[in-house]
């Protein structure tokens, strides 16, 4: 098959992958993933930053020779990355001065440090201080953060359970927990510092697991409406369901991704705003898992605990495959259209080549009495 | 129907229009965060004795105050042994210094007088007013402790100690110790505020001053005779019995003790300088409680105030004593602007490569979708004029900054914009391809992606709402975007997506063309 035809199908929402047939594969792929995110975190922890941990700053009166960029040279020459140092200019009523603060260092290198500065604005060393900088990120902050996360966890899952089912509740906090998690193991595994700025870029990353798994539930509660007078097994209804919006999530996918792909080009390698890079890789990582985990994590776990329904249990084995679960997507909710699809499916596979009018008019729409829910 | 989708695509065009004109025109900014443009920086240098532990607490302290502000991601570390307080967006150094100075001076003070603003709050008698709060203090360890004067007003003229008000016991009783707290003989008539500053104004000492309580009444009170600093920094609230009670520990030595102990030995004899035997709890000029003292000395160095409470009330007064006494006594040592530390090529690069994405999503909805990727364009450009807006007033109004995680934040919402459109064209596409009528699918693509938008959009928002509630700092400044961009889009998806796709499947435009590649039938092909 061409790529071509490839992308008319995804393009006409025709694709017919059968994920709940590959959902073993993706656990085993998603759990060796987050058991990697768990063994980085018990080895190395998380990078945390100067305002988690603290560090030390130095604290000088600005001159000619001492600016910015000669602060940063100093602070290379000594071995200390400066993409997170935080270097400031203050105006007071006692002229200029400048601050730098970086993580920790060993006492030999705050001492050379201060007398590289001193030398670099040609001043006696003790008029450059040199202190311990506590973290601006209290503990109180975490506190506080963790207990919104947790109120937000009830009542998403509350409102998940009341506008879908309880069943989807699980399944989308466990895809979502999913996300977060491989998106922390990316930190914890190339040692990425993480700032203020990742604690918001990990919410992000929440949010829009959520948002995206809520879009693809949607889709498989339509379609369990629409199927709900037929002995139709959950399998197919999550492959019907993934394959319709399959268009749409790579779409949104892309379009979420083009501005943090471009904020990673553009702004940080064109730029050089480097602050920038590890914020955008952790958003790039969250977004792609997201998408990955509504369809290959959340809605395989729906079927799967839906299974245990007798409703779906007596059909749990049957799933469709090919040009019959394509068959699946028109509106066929008797048996006997059903049937008649799948007896037509040779001319209609022909024929979804060739083009879609003639094809669509192999099926002529039945009469608009659709029941309303 | 036709009109009303006229209206609402015009009226929302013409929303945006209006305020982005007015924003662009007052020349007004969104004020940008700490990172980005800098702010205020304040030093603070702590004064006599301290250890490392007593300025941790110290930091925690000022930070609890100055987020109870509001001001956006403010930044406050420990250097050295000062303490730094930075402030984004504020250029006023004055006002900088207005809002850490003001923050939570806890004071004690002597009350003169008390009555009611209300004329008509005061009126029931001491007997029957058993509905009336009264506070007792109670140290832990025997003695009597003190109770506030049921609210009725109190005559302090003739002191009353003998008279028993009926309500108090029941409020000591869960004590060893309970003595029927002496009550205050109600007046009839209620004095006002006026009136309370006239009949003793010939002999106020200096320093005094009428304050508003935060039960409504008004108290006349004395100069400063203690500072929070006299308590220990773990005043809690405690149940007993059926009442809520409050249990702070008093500084040994000069430092607290005995500076407490000469306010209550003065009031509780009923001196001139405190004819009411209240203390008046003061938190930046509001009495917080004015407890009525029951003894003179507190040996057991512990404070106990009782009283009808309910559990927030001792709750709020614990955390009061708590923060109000910060173990370190700190002097403003410098007050500078600082300047950003990311710097200016870094917001350059950040709006740069959203203009970027932006164009680069376009494309792709334009490659995608073809001409009707025009919608999402105007509709982005609608949705974009209103959340400037916004953020420029909420940013002149309540201190609101833009730091560079909210810009990233921003940046991430272009995405989930998009989706409302994407989630509504696929479907319409759907709808398109099983033959119906431009018109007819139209609508029913919209009414189902309606369902979705909402379902979707409202998660996102309850995470806004939640963290925005609970959280401080910079989540709170993430969670005020995430929650604006996703009323923006709901707002967008009805108030213009609906209209403009709606009116276009009508149009005559579209009579002769096909969307999304699809040919519509000839309208006598469809079913009717």
């Amino acid at each position: 098959m061409s790529i071509g035809s490839a992308f008319g199908r995804l393009y006409r929402g025709e694709t017919t992958v059968d994920y709940y047939g590959k959902r073993k594969p993706a656990f085993l792929v998603s759990g060796v993933f987050m058991l990697a995110t768990v063994v980085a975190l018990v080895l190395g922890g998380l990078n945390l930053g100067i305002d988690f941990k603290g560090g030390v700053a130095w604290e000088g009166p600005a001159t000619a020779t001492l600016d910015q960029d000669a602060v940063r040279e100093v602070l290379e020459a000594n071995g200390i990355d400066t993409s997170n140092a935080k270097l400031q200019t203050l105006q007071g009523i006692d002229g200029e001065r400048i601050r730098v603060q970086v993580g920790d260092q060993p006492d030999e290198v705050r001492v050379a440090v201060q007398k590289a500065l001193a030398e670099k604005a040609g001043i006696e060393s003790q008029e450059v201080s040199v202190a311990a900088v506590s973290s601006s990120w209290g503990r109180s902050i975490t506190l506080k953060a963790i207990r919104a996360l947790l109120v937000f966890f009830v009542l998403v899952s509350l409102y998940i359970a009341w506008r879908f089912e309880w069943k989807m509740a699980l399944a989308a906090i466990a895809a979502m927990a999913h996300d977060v998690l491989i998106s922390v193991g990316v930190y914890a595994i190339f040692r990425f510092e993480v700032t203020p700025a990742t604690v918001v870029a990990f919410l992000t990353i929440l949010g829009y697991s959520l948002y995206d798994t809520v879009v693809v539930f949607d889709k498989v509660r339509e379609n369990i409406d629409r199927f709900a007078t037929s002995k139709m097994s959950m399998g197919n209804i999550v492959n019907v369901s993934s394959n319709q919006v399959l268009a749409r999530s790579l779409n949104t996918t892309l379009s979420s991704a083009l501005p943090v792909i471009s904020l990673l080009v553009v702004g940080s390698y064109i730029m050089g705003a480097t602050n920038l890079q590890e914020f955008a890789i952790a958003l790039l990582v969250g977004m792609l898992t997201g998408t990955y985990s509504s369809i290959f994590i959340a809605t395989p776990l729906v079927a799967i605990l839906k299974n245990r329904e007798p409703k779906y249990a007596a059909v749990a084995g049957a799933v469709a495959q090919g040009a019959e679960m394509a068959a699946l997507f028109e509106h066929t909710t008797t048996r006997a259209a059903q049937k008649a699809a799948a007896e037509s499916q040779v001319s209609r596979e022909s024929s979804v080549l060739k083009n879609t009018s003639s094809n669509v008019l192999t099926h002529p729409p039945r009469p608009r009495k659709r029941r309303r829910r | 129907m036709k009109r009303r989708l006229f209206a609402s695509l015009i009226g929302i065009v013409l929303v945006a229009a209006v305020a982005i004109g007015f924003t662009v025109g007052s020349g007004d900014r969104p004020s940008l965060g700490l990172d980005l443009q800098g702010g205020a920086s304040i030093t603070l240098q702590p004064e006599g004795e301290y250890d490392a532990l007593a300025l941790d607490v110290a930091v925690e302290i000022i930070r609890s105050r100055v987020d109870a502000i509001g001001v956006a991601e403010p930044e406050i570390i420990r250097q050295g042994d000062t303490v730094v307080v930075n402030l984004p967006g504020v250029k006023d150094q004055q006002r900088a210094l207005d809002i850490v100075g003001r923050t939570g001076d806890l004071q004690l003070r002597p009350v003169l007088q008390s009555g009611s603003v209300d004329p008509t709050g005061g009126t029931g008698d001491t007997g029957t007013g058993n509905t009336d709060p009264v506070d007792t203090t109670v140290p832990e360890e025997g003695g009597p402790g003190e109770a506030r004067g049921a609210r009725p007003m109190v005559d302090t003229t003739v002191p009353t100690t003998d008279t028993t008000a009926p309500t108090t016991d029941t409020t000591v009783a869960a004590t060893d110790t309970t003595v029927p707290a002496p009550g205050v003989e109600p007046i009839d008539a209620t004095v006002d505020e006026e009136s309370a500053g006239v009949t003793t104004a010939n002999d106020l000492p200096e320093g005094s001053e009428v304050l508003l309580g935060r039960d409504g009444f008004a108290y006349l009170v004395g100069p400063v005779a203690a500072t929070g600093l006299v308590f220990e920094n773990n005043a809690s609230a405690n149940i007993q019995g059926s009442s809520w009670s409050v249990v702070v520990q008093l500084r040994g030595g000069a430092e607290g003790e005995d500076i407490w102990n000469a306010l209550t030995s003065r009031c509780f004899s009923r001196d001139t300088t405190c004819p009411t035997a209240q203390v008046a709890i003061v938190l930046d000029g509001e009495v917080i409680s004015a407890p009525v003292v029951q003894e003179a000395v507190f040996t057991g160095g512990e404070v106990q105030i009782t009283g009808d409470f309910t559990e927030q009330d001792a709750r709020d007064l614990a955390k009061i004593l708590e923060f109000g006494a910060v173990p370190v006594k700190f002097e403003v040592s410098q007050v500078q602007t600082v300047s950003p530390t990311l710097g200016s090529d870094s917001l350059r690069a950040a709006i740069i490569s959203g203009l970027v994405g932006l164009a680069l999503v376009f494309l792709l909805m334009l490659a995608y979708y073809r001409f009707v990727a025009v919608i999402v364009f105007v509709g982005l450009a609608v949705s974009i004029s209103l959340q400037f807006s916004i953020i420029t007033y909420l940013s002149k109004t309540n201190g609101l900054a833009l730091s560079l995680s909210g810009i990233a934040g921003i940046i991430v919402s272009i995405g989930i914009a998009v989706d409302s459109y994407i989630v509504f064209f696929e479907r319409l596409k759907d709808e398109l391809a099983s033959g119906r009528s431009l018109r007819n699918s139209a609508q029913r693509s919209f009414e189902g992606a309606w369902r979705t938008v909402l379902a979707a959009d409202t998660v996102s928002f309850l995470a806004a709402a939640v963290l925005w509630w609970l959280t401080v700092g910079s989540v709170r400044g993430f969670a005020f975007f995430l929650g604006l961009a996703t009323l923006a889009d709901v707002v967008i998806v009805w108030f213009f997506t609906r209209p403009a796709m709606l009116l276009l499947a009508r149009s005559k435009f579209m009579a002769t063309r096909s969307m999304f590649g699809i040919k519509q039938p000839k309208t006598g092909e469809v079913a009717p």
